[in-house]
């Protein structure tokens, strides 16, 4: 039997919603056969990397942690998407807005009291949008391509932190390890949860999908982003400027890929290391579109992400899984999501079958 | 200077833009034929950890560095089965690949982390290359005469071949070309491949070019430089060789500053290593403020053909 692809009239909104969901479940399913063939434990991979982080309760508060820098950044980044925008240089947004975080606790390091944290988040997002201003002012006045120059300028933020963290930066007392001093509690995220590992990242990180989806869905900025986005032409007509709404998203994305960098200095990290990028910026890209762009979507997407990172870690010590697998599982996510979406434009019929009788 | 640590710095220089301009060269036939593959690192981290492997096994560079190539051009598959027969977005497919390639490469070169590579050094006879100005000419690995000759062979397919015309056609517009009688689609689909394996053959330059160990994530963004390159050669392959040695020069300038001690060590050896993607965003600045930045940019550059509209 052949079949063929017929062009949908209407984009298929039930499509749009199961592809991410049959994008995830066929990666376990391939992702399985796959590793197994390459000789590792397929099907141990997928227990381990997709479902124990949801069954070991002991494993729900690392997804807590796990979560919040994706989604901070997905959010932002979902937003710049719709309107055609492409920053793919979060993680050196998140590096410097990190860096400046870092910046405002050494300069506070003898002194206490509730206003260093906010001092500190502000520093971070400040950070976050200064380093995507070079992109952002090139793309609207030179029409640069903001993909090269984010992500050329992540390299450069690799370097500025080795800089920072091996030179003018390093604490005196870390015996040549290079690293900042420790951040005092006034520099540092509160645990919400007595006796967990859990700070304030994750319900900040909650709070950033909620203004998103309210800002998209029901304000007129949201109305423009999405307008310039998917109709330049209809947009120039309402009056919406392309260069203003490119600007407000670039700084939105880098703002807050700043501020996810400030949680995760004062947080988890509780100082500033070489190790601190971790490729949340880029995983970031695949929350975005996993999420549809949607903000309660990236909500979901940056969940089933953080399940893979905590399962990459448990799958690691239980059966030996090298950690680089899942990327590769994450990777074949974003293909399939890619592949599922020629289902939301188009729908498969019969050859020879006309209309959409026959359709599936 | 002297003439000797000249020629030493210039054969240097070919050997750091020998990846980026093989690379760059693939990408350029991809986008003449009007498709925009973003995943040029992953495929060339690809061909990297393949092209160790099997040079490792088998102690066969030549091997290796075919292998490197399919292996470029298998991934390469990938993403022009979701882009052109899917229709799916270029640009995020580019970038799963991507990720894809940094994964893929990641798992598969960490049991190769500290084994030693033999570089694939020149093929002349070692007398030859004793010399200076005679190492300048035979003194290369394979891989740069490989490199030149690619260049002169991509020139000369798009500007003087039937089929080189046809790929054109097909990237400035699609349309036409398919209404007389071109597989669109067929066409795009070689061109990635040959991106692909270029990519592959590039990426595999870093083990057995430059630094004959494994070292992760060892092509450290060129891929991109590469992508950013083929705007800045306004798509033509002679302009691409002096592009790629220019950047193979500002990438060797870490070494020698370094070296050299004196004035350049006032400024961090972190910041000569961010040269390479400082002078990427200040090429592509240069190239904007020009009077037709992208003039010459394929017209269906990035955009799906679907048959039947």
């Amino acid at each position: 039997m052949q079949f063929r692809f017929e062009k949908r009239a209407e984009p298929s909104r039930t499509m749009l919603y199961v592809t991410p969901v049959a994008a995830v479940l066929l990666t376990m399913v391939l992702g399985a056969i796959i590793f197994t063939i390459i000789g590792y434990d397929g099907i141990g991979a997928v227990r381990e990397i997709f479902f124990t982080p949801l069954t070991n309760s002991l494993k729900w508060q690392d997804l807590a942690v796990k979560a919040a820098p994706p989604l901070i950044i997905g959010g932002g980044l979902s937003i710049g998407y719709r309107a055609n925008v492409w920053n793919i240089g979060a993680e050196g947004q998140y590096i410097v807005g990190g860096l400046a975080a870092t910046g405002v606790a050494l300069l506070t390091q003898d002194m206490s009291g509730w206003w260093i944290l906010p001092l500190m988040g502000i520093a971070g997002i400040a950070g976050g949008m200064a380093y995507v201003a070079v992109p952002a002012f090139l793309r609207v006045r030179l029409k640069v391509n903001e993909i090269l120059t984010t992500l050329m300028l992540t390299y450069v933020a690799v370097n500025i932190l080795n800089y920072l963290v091996f030179g003018p930066w390093k604490s005196p007392t870390s015996f040549g390890q290079p690293q900042t001093v420790a951040f005092n509690d006034s520099q540092s995220l509160p645990y919400i949860i007595e006796g967990t590992i859990v700070q304030a990242g994750a319900p900040i990180a909650i709070i950033v999908a909620l203004v998103a989806w309210f800002v998209m869905s029901r304000t007129m900025f949201g109305f423009q982003v999405t307008t310039v986005g998917a109709a330049p032409k209809a947009a120039a007509y309402a009056g919406f400027s392309a260069n203003k709404t490119i600007l407000a998203v670039l700084f939105i994305s880098g703002g807050l890929a700043g501020l996810a960098g400030m949680l995760e200095a004062a947080g988890p990290f509780g100082r500033m290391v070489p190790q601190f990028p971790s490729n949340y910026g880029f995983t970031a890209i695949i929350v975005a579109f996993l999420g549809r762009l949607h903000p309660i979507g990236v909500l979901f997407a940056g969940v089933v992400l953080a399940i893979t990172f905590v399962g990459g870690e448990v799958a690691q010590t239980t059966i030996a899984l090298p950690n680089p697998a899942v990327g590769i599982f994450q990777a074949m996510m974003l293909f399939l999501l890619l592949a599922g979406d020629v289902l939301v434009r188009y729908r498969i019929v019969r050859a020879g079958a006309t209309g959409g009788r026959e359709a599936i | 200077m002297s003439a000797t640590l000249l020629i030493a710095m210039l054969i240097t220089m070919i050997g750091a833009s020998t990846p980026i301009l093989l690379a760059a060269l693939g990408e350029l036939v991809v986008e003449k034929s009007g498709v925009l593959n973003l995943g040029i690192e992953g495929m060339m981290l690809t061909g990297a950890v393949v092209g160790f492997a099997v040079t490792y096994t088998t102690g066969n560079p030549w091997l290796g560095i075919t292998i490197a190539a399919l292996a470029g051009a298998a991934v390469s598959m990938i993403f022009a089965f979701l882009t052109l027969s899917l229709s799916a977005n270029q640009v995020a497919t580019g970038l799963a690949l991507t990720i894809f390639g940094t994964g893929f490469s990641a798992l598969f070169g960490s049991e190769y982390t500290g084994k030693p590579l033999e570089l694939f050094k020149s093929i002349f006879p070692a007398s030859l290359a004793e010399d200076p100005y005679l190492r300048l000419i035979f003194g290369h690995s394979p891989l740069v005469y490989f490199s030149f000759f690619m260049v002169f062979a991509v020139w000369w397919f798009l500007s003087r071949t039937r089929a080189g015309l046809i790929l054109r056609a097909v990237g400035e517009n699609d349309v036409s070309a398919h209404s007389i009688g071109y597989s669109v689609i067929g066409i795009r689909y070689g061109a990635v491949a040959f991106g692909g394996a270029m990519a592959g053959v590039g990426g595999a330059c870093f083990p057995l070019l430059l630094t004959p160990q494994w070292v992760e994530g060892l092509t450290a963004g060129r891929g991109w430089i590469a992508l950013a390159l083929v705007v800045f050669a306004a798509w033509r392959p002679l302009r691409l060789l002096a592009g790629a040695y220019l950047f193979g020069l500002i990438a060797t300038m870490e070494l020698y500053t370094q070296a050299a001690g004196g004035v350049f060590r006032i400024i961090a050896p972190e910041m000569w290593a961010s040269l390479p993607y400082l002078a990427t965003i200040g090429v592509l600045v240069i190239i904007s403020l020009g009077r037709s930045a992208n003039a010459n940019a394929p017209a269906c550059l990035g955009k799906p053909f679907e048959a039947g509209h």
